[in-house]
Protein backbone atom coordinates (compact mmCIF):
# COMPACT_ATOMS: atom_id res chain seq x y z
CA UNK A 1 0.00 0.00 0.00
CA UNK A 2 1.33 3.27 -1.05
CA UNK A 3 1.61 5.79 1.97
CA UNK A 4 -0.33 8.42 0.30
CA UNK A 5 -3.31 6.46 -0.35
CA UNK A 6 -4.67 7.86 3.40
CA UNK A 7 -2.73 11.32 3.06
CA UNK A 8 -2.97 12.34 -0.80
CA UNK A 9 -1.04 12.92 -3.62
CA UNK A 10 0.37 16.29 -5.05
CA UNK A 11 -2.05 15.37 -7.63
CA UNK A 12 -5.13 15.33 -5.57
CA UNK A 13 -4.32 18.58 -4.01
CA UNK A 14 -3.86 19.91 -7.54
CA UNK A 15 -6.36 18.32 -9.28
CA UNK A 16 -8.80 19.90 -5.61
CA UNK A 17 -6.67 23.45 -5.97
CA UNK A 18 -8.00 23.51 -9.89
CA UNK A 19 -11.73 22.25 -9.36
CA UNK A 20 -12.12 25.01 -6.26
CA UNK A 21 -10.71 28.18 -8.38
CA UNK A 22 -13.39 26.88 -10.99
CA UNK A 23 -16.37 26.81 -8.37
CA UNK A 24 -14.94 30.00 -6.58
CA UNK A 25 -15.17 31.95 -10.28
CA UNK A 26 -17.91 30.77 -11.86
CA UNK A 27 -20.46 31.90 -8.76
CA UNK A 28 -18.38 35.12 -8.83
CA UNK A 29 -19.27 35.59 -12.58
CA UNK A 30 -22.78 34.55 -11.68
CA UNK A 31 -23.51 37.10 -9.44
CA UNK A 32 -21.45 39.97 -11.17
CA UNK A 33 -22.86 38.73 -14.52
CA UNK A 34 -26.28 39.15 -13.08
CA UNK A 35 -26.77 35.59 -15.28
CA UNK A 36 -29.26 34.89 -13.29
CA UNK A 37 -31.77 35.89 -10.63
CA UNK A 38 -33.77 35.54 -7.26
CA UNK A 39 -34.29 32.20 -5.96
CA UNK A 40 -32.03 30.54 -8.96
CA UNK A 41 -29.31 32.42 -8.25
CA UNK A 42 -29.15 31.57 -4.27
CA UNK A 43 -29.68 28.27 -5.41
CA UNK A 44 -26.72 27.92 -7.80
CA UNK A 45 -24.18 29.95 -5.72
CA UNK A 46 -25.41 27.99 -2.66
CA UNK A 47 -25.36 24.55 -4.49
CA UNK A 48 -21.69 25.21 -5.94
CA UNK A 49 -20.45 26.01 -2.27
CA UNK A 50 -21.84 22.95 -0.97
CA UNK A 51 -19.72 21.40 -4.33
CA UNK A 52 -16.76 23.16 -3.52
CA UNK A 53 -16.87 21.99 0.30
CA UNK A 54 -17.31 18.29 -0.85
CA UNK A 55 -13.63 19.12 -2.99
CA UNK A 56 -12.56 20.28 -0.17
CA UNK A 57 -13.04 17.64 1.67
CA UNK A 58 -12.35 15.15 -0.12
CA UNK A 59 -9.06 15.91 -2.14
CA UNK A 60 -7.57 18.57 0.75
CA UNK A 61 -9.26 16.22 4.11
CA UNK A 62 -9.26 12.97 2.23
CA UNK A 63 -12.32 12.35 4.29
CA UNK A 64 -13.37 8.46 4.26
CA UNK A 65 -9.92 7.60 3.02
CA UNK A 66 -7.64 4.93 4.43
CA UNK A 67 -8.16 3.11 7.94
CA UNK A 68 -10.00 6.35 10.07
CA UNK A 69 -12.36 5.08 12.92
CA UNK A 70 -15.99 5.12 12.24
CA UNK A 71 -16.79 6.90 14.77
CA UNK A 72 -14.95 9.85 13.12
CA UNK A 73 -17.50 9.63 10.03
CA UNK A 74 -20.50 9.70 12.55
CA UNK A 75 -19.32 12.26 14.49
CA UNK A 76 -18.85 14.39 11.07
CA UNK A 77 -22.30 13.78 10.30
CA UNK A 78 -23.96 13.92 13.64
CA UNK A 79 -22.42 17.58 13.86
CA UNK A 80 -23.75 18.80 10.15
CA UNK A 81 -27.24 17.20 11.68
CA UNK A 82 -26.77 19.67 14.59
CA UNK A 83 -26.00 22.58 11.75
CA UNK A 84 -28.60 21.94 9.85
CA UNK A 85 -31.49 21.86 12.62
CA UNK A 86 -29.82 25.29 14.03
CA UNK A 87 -29.80 27.37 11.10
CA UNK A 88 -32.83 26.14 9.18
CA UNK A 89 -34.92 26.21 12.86
CA UNK A 90 -33.61 30.05 13.22
CA UNK A 91 -34.82 31.13 9.92
CA UNK A 92 -37.70 29.55 10.04
CA UNK A 93 -38.87 30.68 13.55
CA UNK A 94 -37.19 34.34 12.98
CA UNK A 95 -39.47 34.66 9.73
CA UNK A 96 -42.30 33.85 11.29
CA UNK A 97 -41.98 35.95 14.35
CA UNK A 98 -40.70 38.79 11.59
CA UNK A 99 -43.95 38.04 9.63
CA UNK A 100 -46.63 37.96 12.49
CA UNK A 101 -45.05 40.31 15.16
CA UNK A 102 -43.05 43.03 12.80
CA UNK A 103 -44.06 46.45 14.71
CA UNK A 104 -44.37 48.13 11.66
CA UNK A 105 -46.31 45.56 9.48
CA UNK A 106 -48.95 45.01 12.36
CA UNK A 107 -49.04 48.43 13.33
CA UNK A 108 -50.48 49.03 9.22
CA UNK A 109 -52.75 46.35 9.29
CA UNK A 110 -54.25 47.41 12.72
CA UNK A 111 -54.20 51.39 11.09
CA UNK A 112 -56.39 49.94 8.14
CA UNK A 113 -58.46 47.38 10.12
CA UNK A 114 -59.90 50.28 12.54
CA UNK A 115 -59.47 52.73 10.61
CA UNK A 116 -56.55 54.87 12.86
CA UNK A 117 -55.19 57.67 10.21
CA UNK A 118 -52.82 59.05 13.12
CA UNK A 119 -50.26 57.46 15.72
CA UNK A 120 -48.40 60.05 17.82
CA UNK A 121 -49.27 62.72 15.26
CA UNK A 122 -47.78 60.39 12.21
CA UNK A 123 -49.85 59.43 9.13
CA UNK A 124 -50.94 55.74 9.78
CA UNK A 125 -51.68 56.10 6.18
CA UNK A 126 -55.47 54.24 6.58
CA UNK A 127 -57.98 55.94 4.61
CA UNK A 128 -61.18 57.14 6.55
CA UNK A 129 -63.28 56.97 3.14
CA UNK A 130 -63.09 54.55 0.44
CA UNK A 131 -63.49 56.25 -3.02
CA UNK A 132 -64.00 54.40 -6.23
CA UNK A 133 -63.79 49.93 -5.89
CA UNK A 134 -62.27 47.79 -8.59
CA UNK A 135 -63.15 44.53 -8.64
CA UNK A 136 -59.98 41.31 -10.66
CA UNK A 137 -62.37 38.56 -11.26
CA UNK A 138 -60.54 35.39 -11.37
CA UNK A 139 -61.36 32.59 -13.84
CA UNK A 140 -60.68 29.80 -15.12
CA UNK A 141 -57.24 30.12 -14.18
CA UNK A 142 -56.81 34.02 -15.43
CA UNK A 143 -57.33 37.10 -13.82
CA UNK A 144 -59.72 40.04 -15.63
CA UNK A 145 -58.91 42.54 -16.00
CA UNK A 146 -55.19 41.85 -15.16
CA UNK A 147 -54.08 45.61 -14.37
CA UNK A 148 -55.96 48.05 -12.54
CA UNK A 149 -54.77 51.76 -12.00
CA UNK A 150 -56.42 53.40 -9.58
CA UNK A 151 -56.03 55.90 -6.70
CA UNK A 152 -55.08 56.14 -3.20
CA UNK A 153 -58.13 54.75 -0.58
CA UNK A 154 -59.59 52.92 -3.72
CA UNK A 155 -60.85 49.23 -2.82
CA UNK A 156 -59.94 46.80 -4.66
CA UNK A 157 -61.76 43.33 -4.23
CA UNK A 158 -60.97 39.88 -5.78
CA UNK A 159 -63.27 37.41 -6.79
CA UNK A 160 -62.70 34.06 -7.40
CA UNK A 161 -65.22 32.35 -9.65
CA UNK A 162 -63.39 29.22 -9.47
CA UNK A 163 -63.67 26.50 -7.38
CA UNK A 164 -60.23 25.81 -5.79
CA UNK A 165 -59.00 28.15 -2.88
CA UNK A 166 -56.26 30.62 -3.55
CA UNK A 167 -53.86 32.11 -2.13
CA UNK A 168 -52.64 35.90 -3.47
CA UNK A 169 -49.49 37.11 -2.69
CA UNK A 170 -47.92 40.35 -3.60
CA UNK A 171 -44.78 40.93 -5.68
CA UNK A 172 -43.55 39.08 -7.90
CA UNK A 173 -43.43 35.26 -7.46
CA UNK A 174 -41.19 34.11 -5.60
CA UNK A 175 -41.27 37.05 -3.31
CA UNK A 176 -43.62 37.66 -0.72
CA UNK A 177 -43.68 41.70 0.01
CA UNK A 178 -46.65 42.33 2.45
CA UNK A 179 -49.03 45.50 0.79
CA UNK A 180 -50.83 47.46 3.55
CA UNK A 181 -49.11 45.12 6.32
CA UNK A 182 -51.19 42.17 4.59
CA UNK A 183 -49.03 39.08 3.10
CA UNK A 184 -51.64 36.54 1.34
CA UNK A 185 -55.36 37.14 0.81
CA UNK A 186 -56.74 34.02 1.08
CA UNK A 187 -59.49 33.37 -1.66
CA UNK A 188 -61.99 30.40 -0.99
CA UNK A 189 -64.62 28.94 -3.64
CA UNK A 190 -66.62 31.81 -4.67
CA UNK A 191 -66.16 34.56 -2.44
CA UNK A 192 -65.20 37.46 -2.68
CA UNK A 193 -62.05 39.65 -0.78
CA UNK A 194 -61.52 43.62 -0.48
CA UNK A 195 -58.35 45.32 0.63
CA UNK A 196 -58.04 49.12 0.58
CA UNK A 197 -55.52 50.48 -1.34
CA UNK A 198 -53.99 52.41 1.63
CA UNK A 199 -50.36 52.24 -0.33
CA UNK A 200 -49.07 54.36 -3.04
CA UNK A 201 -47.23 52.52 -5.75
CA UNK A 202 -46.76 49.75 -8.56
CA UNK A 203 -47.41 46.79 -7.75
CA UNK A 204 -47.93 42.96 -8.53
CA UNK A 205 -49.57 40.18 -7.50
CA UNK A 206 -49.97 36.17 -8.24
CA UNK A 207 -51.64 33.47 -6.93
CA UNK A 208 -49.02 31.27 -4.65
CA UNK A 209 -50.60 28.29 -5.75
CA UNK A 210 -51.86 28.29 -9.56
CA UNK A 211 -49.03 31.11 -10.95
CA UNK A 212 -51.18 31.62 -14.49
CA UNK A 213 -53.21 33.93 -11.85
CA UNK A 214 -51.32 37.45 -12.09
CA UNK A 215 -51.68 40.96 -12.51
CA UNK A 216 -50.66 44.21 -11.07
CA UNK A 217 -52.10 47.26 -9.70
CA UNK A 218 -51.22 50.77 -9.91
CA UNK A 219 -52.03 53.49 -6.92
CA UNK A 220 -51.50 56.90 -7.83
CA UNK B 1 13.70 -6.12 18.93
CA UNK B 2 11.53 -5.80 15.58
CA UNK B 3 8.24 -6.74 17.54
CA UNK B 4 9.16 -4.13 20.47
CA UNK B 5 9.16 -1.74 16.91
CA UNK B 6 5.26 -3.15 16.03
CA UNK B 7 4.11 -2.33 19.34
CA UNK B 8 5.74 0.75 19.58
CA UNK B 9 4.13 1.61 15.85
CA UNK B 10 0.73 0.66 16.93
CA UNK B 11 0.78 2.72 19.76
CA UNK B 12 1.75 5.72 17.92
CA UNK B 13 -0.90 5.47 16.07
CA UNK B 14 -3.81 4.95 18.43
CA UNK B 15 -2.52 8.02 20.03
CA UNK B 16 -2.76 9.25 16.49
CA UNK B 17 -5.60 8.64 16.33
CA UNK B 18 -7.04 9.99 20.02
CA UNK B 19 -5.20 13.13 19.33
CA UNK B 20 -7.01 13.32 15.48
CA UNK B 21 -10.83 12.77 17.25
CA UNK B 22 -10.08 15.11 19.87
CA UNK B 23 -9.07 17.52 17.22
CA UNK B 24 -11.89 16.89 15.36
CA UNK B 25 -14.32 17.48 18.43
CA UNK B 26 -12.69 20.55 18.92
CA UNK B 27 -13.33 21.62 15.01
CA UNK B 28 -16.92 20.50 15.04
CA UNK B 29 -18.12 22.48 18.21
CA UNK B 30 -15.89 25.67 16.31
CA UNK B 31 -17.99 24.88 13.28
CA UNK B 32 -21.05 24.77 15.39
CA UNK B 33 -19.97 28.17 16.78
CA UNK B 34 -20.19 29.72 12.67
CA UNK B 35 -23.23 28.12 12.25
CA UNK B 36 -25.06 29.65 15.21
CA UNK B 37 -23.28 32.93 13.70
CA UNK B 38 -24.12 32.31 10.08
CA UNK B 39 -27.60 32.10 11.95
CA UNK B 40 -27.72 35.05 13.10
CA UNK B 41 -26.43 36.88 10.49
CA UNK B 42 -29.11 35.20 7.95
CA UNK B 43 -32.04 36.61 10.25
CA UNK B 44 -30.07 40.18 10.78
CA UNK B 45 -28.58 41.03 7.85
CA UNK B 46 -31.68 43.08 6.09
CA UNK B 47 -31.84 45.33 9.21
CA UNK B 48 -29.91 48.34 8.36
CA UNK B 49 -32.14 50.72 10.00
CA UNK B 50 -32.10 53.03 6.82
CA UNK B 51 -27.93 52.64 6.20
CA UNK B 52 -26.51 50.93 3.31
CA UNK B 53 -26.68 47.48 2.74
CA UNK B 54 -24.33 44.65 1.89
CA UNK B 55 -24.30 45.33 -1.75
CA UNK B 56 -23.52 49.12 -1.69
CA UNK B 57 -20.90 48.19 1.50
CA UNK B 58 -18.98 44.91 0.19
CA UNK B 59 -16.43 44.70 -2.30
CA UNK B 60 -16.88 41.80 -4.96
CA UNK B 61 -13.37 42.08 -6.15
CA UNK B 62 -11.88 42.40 -2.77
CA UNK B 63 -13.77 39.46 -1.47
CA UNK B 64 -12.65 37.30 -4.76
CA UNK B 65 -9.37 38.44 -3.83
CA UNK B 66 -9.42 37.19 0.03
CA UNK B 67 -11.11 33.55 -1.48
CA UNK B 68 -8.35 33.11 -3.74
CA UNK B 69 -5.20 34.32 -1.30
CA UNK B 70 -7.13 31.60 1.39
CA UNK B 71 -7.68 29.01 -1.08
CA UNK B 72 -4.02 29.08 -2.76
CA UNK B 73 -3.06 28.79 0.93
CA UNK B 74 -4.57 25.78 1.88
CA UNK B 75 -3.28 24.08 -1.44
CA UNK B 76 -0.02 24.92 -0.50
CA UNK B 77 -0.37 23.88 3.03
CA UNK B 78 -1.21 20.36 1.55
CA UNK B 79 1.86 20.62 -0.40
CA UNK B 80 3.68 21.67 2.95
CA UNK B 81 2.18 18.41 4.52
CA UNK B 82 3.58 16.16 1.69
CA UNK B 83 6.47 17.27 2.63
CA UNK B 84 6.60 16.76 6.08
CA UNK B 85 5.38 12.77 5.76
CA UNK B 86 8.40 12.83 3.05
CA UNK B 87 10.86 14.12 6.21
CA UNK B 88 12.21 17.02 4.04
CA UNK B 89 12.53 19.93 5.87
CA UNK B 90 12.84 22.47 3.51
CA UNK B 91 10.11 21.53 1.23
CA UNK B 92 8.48 21.74 4.47
CA UNK B 93 9.15 25.27 5.43
CA UNK B 94 8.93 26.50 2.12
CA UNK B 95 5.50 25.50 1.40
CA UNK B 96 4.33 26.38 4.88
CA UNK B 97 6.10 29.47 4.65
CA UNK B 98 4.19 30.29 1.70
CA UNK B 99 0.89 29.11 3.61
CA UNK B 100 2.01 31.79 6.16
CA UNK B 101 2.59 34.73 3.74
CA UNK B 102 -0.68 34.26 2.07
CA UNK B 103 -2.62 33.47 5.08
CA UNK B 104 -1.29 37.63 6.42
CA UNK B 105 -2.04 38.68 2.94
CA UNK B 106 -5.80 37.83 3.40
CA UNK B 107 -5.67 39.00 7.21
CA UNK B 108 -3.82 42.35 5.94
CA UNK B 109 -6.60 42.11 3.25
CA UNK B 110 -10.03 41.63 5.92
CA UNK B 111 -8.37 44.28 7.85
CA UNK B 112 -7.86 46.62 4.90
CA UNK B 113 -12.04 45.96 4.40
CA UNK B 114 -13.03 46.46 8.46
CA UNK B 115 -11.07 49.66 8.65
CA UNK B 116 -12.28 51.26 5.39
CA UNK B 117 -16.30 50.63 6.92
CA UNK B 118 -15.48 51.91 10.12
CA UNK B 119 -13.58 55.03 8.89
CA UNK B 120 -16.79 55.83 6.41
CA UNK B 121 -19.12 55.51 9.44
CA UNK B 122 -20.17 52.01 9.46
CA UNK B 123 -19.05 50.12 12.77
CA UNK B 124 -20.10 47.63 14.66
CA UNK B 125 -23.03 49.48 16.74
CA UNK B 126 -24.42 51.32 13.81
CA UNK B 127 -26.93 48.35 13.05
CA UNK B 128 -27.88 44.85 13.65
CA UNK B 129 -26.68 43.84 10.01
CA UNK B 130 -23.03 45.48 10.61
CA UNK B 131 -23.00 44.01 14.01
CA UNK B 132 -23.47 40.13 12.67
CA UNK B 133 -21.03 41.01 10.01
CA UNK B 134 -18.44 41.89 12.11
CA UNK B 135 -19.18 39.37 14.27
CA UNK B 136 -18.90 36.71 12.08
CA UNK B 137 -16.15 37.75 9.85
CA UNK B 138 -14.20 38.85 12.41
CA UNK B 139 -14.42 35.30 14.25
CA UNK B 140 -13.14 33.73 11.08
CA UNK B 141 -10.31 36.39 10.96
CA UNK B 142 -9.42 35.61 14.43
CA UNK B 143 -8.90 32.09 13.93
CA UNK B 144 -6.92 33.30 10.91
CA UNK B 145 -4.43 35.08 13.32
CA UNK B 146 -4.79 32.08 15.79
CA UNK B 147 -3.94 29.95 12.72
CA UNK B 148 -0.68 32.29 11.58
CA UNK B 149 0.64 32.32 15.09
CA UNK B 150 0.55 28.76 15.65
CA UNK B 151 2.04 28.08 12.02
CA UNK B 152 4.89 30.88 13.11
CA UNK B 153 5.63 29.06 16.12
CA UNK B 154 5.19 25.54 14.78
CA UNK B 155 7.76 26.46 11.90
CA UNK B 156 10.17 27.82 14.47
CA UNK B 157 10.21 24.44 15.98
CA UNK B 158 11.31 22.68 12.80
CA UNK B 159 13.83 24.77 12.36
CA UNK B 160 15.45 24.39 15.71
CA UNK B 161 14.15 20.39 16.18
CA UNK B 162 14.30 19.39 12.53
CA UNK B 163 10.85 16.92 11.74
CA UNK B 164 10.26 14.84 14.36
CA UNK B 165 7.08 12.89 14.21
CA UNK B 166 5.79 14.56 16.66
CA UNK B 167 6.15 17.53 14.72
CA UNK B 168 4.66 15.82 11.92
CA UNK B 169 1.46 14.90 13.83
CA UNK B 170 1.76 18.72 14.82
CA UNK B 171 1.74 20.39 11.05
CA UNK B 172 -1.42 17.83 10.25
CA UNK B 173 -3.63 19.22 12.85
CA UNK B 174 -2.60 22.44 12.37
CA UNK B 175 -3.19 21.81 8.14
CA UNK B 176 -6.29 20.32 9.50
CA UNK B 177 -7.48 23.66 11.14
CA UNK B 178 -6.48 25.38 7.95
CA UNK B 179 -8.40 23.59 5.46
CA UNK B 180 -11.14 24.04 8.21
CA UNK B 181 -11.14 27.46 8.06
CA UNK B 182 -10.81 27.69 4.07
CA UNK B 183 -13.73 25.77 3.70
CA UNK B 184 -16.16 27.97 5.82
CA UNK B 185 -14.58 30.81 4.77
CA UNK B 186 -16.22 29.36 0.73
CA UNK B 187 -19.11 29.57 3.09
CA UNK B 188 -18.69 33.57 4.16
CA UNK B 189 -17.69 34.42 0.75
CA UNK B 190 -20.94 32.60 -1.20
CA UNK B 191 -23.54 34.13 1.47
CA UNK B 192 -22.68 36.70 2.82
CA UNK B 193 -20.04 38.94 0.37
CA UNK B 194 -21.95 37.14 -3.21
CA UNK B 195 -25.38 36.32 -1.51
CA UNK B 196 -25.21 40.53 -0.75
CA UNK B 197 -25.60 41.27 -4.44
CA UNK B 198 -28.51 38.66 -5.23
Amino acid sequence: MSKHSEHGSTKSYVVGFILSLIFTLVPYYLVVNMTLAGTTLWVAILGIAVLQMAIQLLFFLHLGRGPKPLYNIVFFFATAGVIVITVGASLFIMNNLYRNMSPEESTRRLAQKENIAQIGGEETGACAQNKNSYIITIQDGMADPNLVEAERCDTLTFFNKDSETRVIRFGVYPAQESYGGEFEVVLDDARPETITLNQEGEFMFYDERDLGVSGSFNVE
Amino acid sequence: MSEHHKVDKSHEAAVTDRIMFGFLVYLMTDLLMFAVLFATYAVLRNNTLGGPGGAELFSPQLALTGTLLLLTSSFTCGIGMIGAREGRRNKVLAWFGITFLLGLAFLGLELYEFAEFIHEGHTMTTNAFLSSFFTLVGTHGLHIFSGLVWLGILMAYVVKRGLTSTMVRKLALMSLFWHFLDIVWIFIFTFVYLGAFV
